[in-house]
């Protein structure tokens, strides 16, 4: 962002020069436990507007959700002196809204077997998931969920004591042929905040250090080295650098960049931004997962079993319009099929509401008497959020993302990757987990219950890497007197901006562009018109006004610098998307309906020639964004088919996939 | 590091109500949910030279940002048509209802009324707050309020 922003001169000599030591109580609201005062030291620029706290540790972690507390306990629990920087309390993370399960092999319901669980998650990846981490993850996974009951997470359980596990979708038993399989462990319906209460409260047993509502603005790079990052704390406006050997970024998803998701409004792509700033690459990010009915722009669900007792869509002249698209299966065909049929609906101008951009669905057929029995809690959310008694109206509805795919490149030890001359690099000292990850276990689809177990699995490997190659107490490394500057004045530019363009305003239109261009119906002209208009949005920042001038809770300030992570995401989300002319997984083009692998699947591969990398899709993709432009380059990454160990499981080959 | 051993009361109240409400839902193979482990969370603790106007700006930042996209839309709707006209009284009550409990779904079913809200937060800013989210004005909350 730097070319656009205006410096103030005074920020270009000198800075940061002076070191002073810290008045103790006035770095350390009592919000955050053990916070380590001693070694904070200041250092002050130009007067005193932007004071910046130097801070040293042997690991930091961005981000406190499922991943990043895993990380932090495992990290700890080793002895390394550590730092969660979190912009939310961290029961306040997206984790607390997962209220499905964690996926494991553990067999308490019937005989199971993790090649099972292995075989489920590299279809549902349609072959675009590494096998590696996958292999990985699902042997782990027992281990991972026996750890977290050990740690005083209280699932639910069968009579004779065991966990409970439940069925879920895209789960089977032997290698798709044994029928569904019951793998997933449940607290109740509140998993993912019983999941944070535990880790939260095993890393404060030990000393580990919080600093809660703070915004990590960027990593800290040098020389391709990440060194530690640097924040602002929203409490009293003060700014953070936190030098240390080991970065862990578990930021979560960037569902915001749409107009409707299911994400928490913080879910911006913090992680995959900062990464995009450093000039290190994202992966897959045109893989996005969907859910066909969400309220529109609220974002929560209307469950699918809405249509399954007998409500239906119904577009602006009132037509049960998914009897054309569908005259068999009808309101109950597949995910992909309704979500394409309302988009369809939309695009051809049969949408409903003033903008024309959404489609409803019908309840008011069905019994009032079925409607509470049989779908507890619809009628209250739609009134809640649309203003819509069920037993009268229809609800307007839109597909909504639920789950990215994509983010940061990484193997299955956490380490972030870049790919240069055919080869994977680490780039050393940095590490992501969780969302923001793309390791990658989900590859162009996730299965439910999958995103839990991710979490737990790869930030305990993250902490594990971090164990293998350092000590608690190792040399900080030094970094330049002014690291970090950039970011401070893009901060100071944020802040004073005064063009025409609040925030609120252009993030409106960016997560229209995106709802619109770069949803499910994604087809050649209709994605590059989109390319154009999000590249459109990108240079508008420049004319961004926000309101707030303060250092001290300034929401606008924050959304703003979301907002230019959003930006980075959505970019580079959308030219993925453009650029891939296939369709896999989540990743469905109207104009190249078939899946390009090496070999075409649907025919013995004997006698066929084995396409090269440039002519089949079965590849990641790569992202670059140029953060003063947002010019995106684009390149490829193979996908790993070889597993940690060909013995003891077998690479699943590429097939049709079918459910 | 005194706060660290504050445990609030109400919080082993508020769990065995929540487990008694998840339990009657159970499907009949599973016994119970054990009880939640005796971990210490901290309580968040403010420092005590926030001023009314940093404390209003800081419970619309934590009305805005709440892990879970339903309290994001209902606490910002709410934070921006009632925090202005908020007394410092009133302004305690709705910090401590937001910042309070530790698991935000419990707020949501307290609001909705899925489950009773415990007497500990059951104040006016809360009834204010339920009659808000039984929205018989019937309004629509597809997005976040605009700050400015």
């Amino acid at each position: 962002m730097t070319s656009m922003l205006k410096i103030p001169p005074t920020f270009c000599k000198n800075i940061l020069q002076q070191t002073l030591k810290v008045n103790k109580g006035k770095i350390c609201r009592q919000l955050h436990q053990n916070v380590d005062k001693g070694s904070a030291k200041l250092s002050t620029d130009c007067g005193t507007s932007y004071p910046v706290y130097d801070h040293t540790y042997d690991a930091v972690v961005v981000g406190a959700g499922g991943a990043g507390l895993r990380a932090a306990f495992g990290l700890v629990a080793q002895g390394f002196k550590t730092a969660v920087v979190t912009k939310l309390f961290p029961t306040r993370s997206h984790t607390i809204a997962a209220q499905g399960g964690v996926n494991a092999a553990l067999g308490n319901m019937e005989e199971d077997n993790w090649l099972w669980h292995m075989y489920d998650t590299v279809k549902g990846s349609d072959w675009l998931g590494d096998q590696d981490a996958i292999h990985y993850m699902t042997k782990e996974a027992p281990k991972a969920v026996i750890e977290l009951e050990n740690y005083g997470m209280p699932f639910s359980r069968t009579k004779d004591g065991k966990i409970y596990q439940r069925a879920f979708g895209g789960q089977s038993l032997k290698f798709g042929k044994g029928g569904q399989a019951h793998r997933c462990c449940a607290v109740a319906d509140r998993t993912g905040h019983s999941m944070l209460h535990t880790l939260y409260g095993q890393s404060l047993r030990y000393d580990c250090n919080y600093f809660i509502e703070y915004f990590a603005l960027d990593l800290i790079m040098e020389n391709g080295e990440c060194k530690g990052v640097i924040a602002l704390n929203l409490d009293d406006g003060t700014l953070h650098r936190f030098r240390c050997n080991n970065t862990v970024l578990a930021c979560g998803g960037y569902g915001r960049a749409y107009f409707s998701c299911t994400s928490a409004h913080t879910c911006t792509g913090d992680g995959t931004a900062m990464v995009s700033r450093a000039g290190l690459p994202c992966q897959d990010l045109e893989f996005v997962q969907f859910h066909p009915t969400g309220i529109y722009g609220a974002g929560c669900l209307m469950t699918e079993g809405c249509r399954g007792e007998g409500g239906y869509l119904i577009n602006s002249e009132g037509e049960r319009f998914m009897e054309r698209y569908a005259p068999v299966a009808k309101d109950l065909a597949s995910r992909d099929v309704v979500s394409r049929s309302m988009t369809m609906e939309i695009k051809e101008g049969r949408g409903c509401g003033p903008e024309k951009d959404h489609v409803y669905l019908q309840l008011h057929h069905l019994p009032a008497e079925q409607l509470h029995q049989r779908l507890p809690g619809i009628s209250e959310t739609a009134m809640i959020f649309a203003g819509v008694d069920v037993t009268r109206e229809p609800i307007p509805v839109i597909p909504t993302v639920h789950y990215n795919m994509g983010g940061i490149p990484t193997n299955y030890k956490g380490q972030v990757l870049d790919h240069k001359n055919g080869e994977d690099q680490i780039i050393p000292g940095l590490y992501a987990a969780g969302e923001v990850a793309s390791n990658s276990v989900h590859g162009a689809n996730r299965l439910g219950a999958n995103s839990l177990l991710d979490i737990v699995v790869f930030g305990r490997a993250c902490a594990l890497t971090i164990g293998e190659t350092n000590k608690p107490g190792d040399k900080v490394p030094d970094i330049a007197p002014n690291a970090g500057e950039g970011s401070i004045a893009n901060l100071d530019w944020c802040r004073n901006a005064n063009g025409s363009t609040p925030t609120a305003a252009l993030r409106l239109d960016l997560q229209k562009t995106m709802q619109k261009h770069a949803a499910v119906f994604r087809v050649e002209d209709y994605l590059k018109e989109g390319v154009q208009k999000v590249s459109g949005h990108y240079k508008d920042m420049k004319h961004l006004k926000v309101h707030d001038r303060s250092l001290i809770w300034n929401s606008d300030l924050v959304e703003t610098l979301e907002l230019q992570n959003l930006m980075l995401n959505a970019m580079q989300t959308i030219v993925a998307a453009e650029n891939r002319k296939e369709s896999r997984g989540a990743h469905a083009r109207v104009d190249f309906k078939d899946r390009i692998d090496e070999y075409d699947y649907s025919k013995p591969i004997e006698g066929q020639r084995k396409k090269p990398v440039e002519e089949h899709w079965r590849k990641h993709t790569l992202t670059y964004i140029k953060p003063d432009t947002g010019e995106v380059n684009i390149n490829y990454r193979p996908v790993i088919d070889k597993t940690l160990d060909l013995n003891e499981c077998p690479t699943v080959p590429p097939a049709i996939r079918s459910y | 590091m005194n706060f660290l051993r504050v445990i609030n009361s109400s919080r082993r109240q508020l769990h065995m109500t929540t487990l008694k409400y998840f339990s009657s839902e159970m499907n009949n193979e599973i016994m119970s949910s054990p009880k939640y482990p005796d971990l210490i969370i901290a309580k968040p603790r403010r420092r005590s030279d926030e001023s009314f106007k940093e404390k209003k700006a800081r419970l619309v930042y934590q009305s805005r940002k709440r892990g879970m996209l339903e309290n994001d839309l209902l606490l910002s709707t709410f934070a921006a048509k009632y925090l202005g006209q908020f007394n410092e009284t009133q302004l305690a009550e709705y910090d401590r209802l937001i910042n309070e409990p530790s698991n935000d779904w419990d707020i949501y079913k307290w609001a909705v009324g899925a489950i009773d809200i415990p007497k500990d937060y059951d104040s006016d800013v809360f009834q204010l707050f339920k009659k808000h989210v039984e929205n018989s004005q019937k309004e629509t909350r597809f997005k976040q309020p605009d700050l400015y």
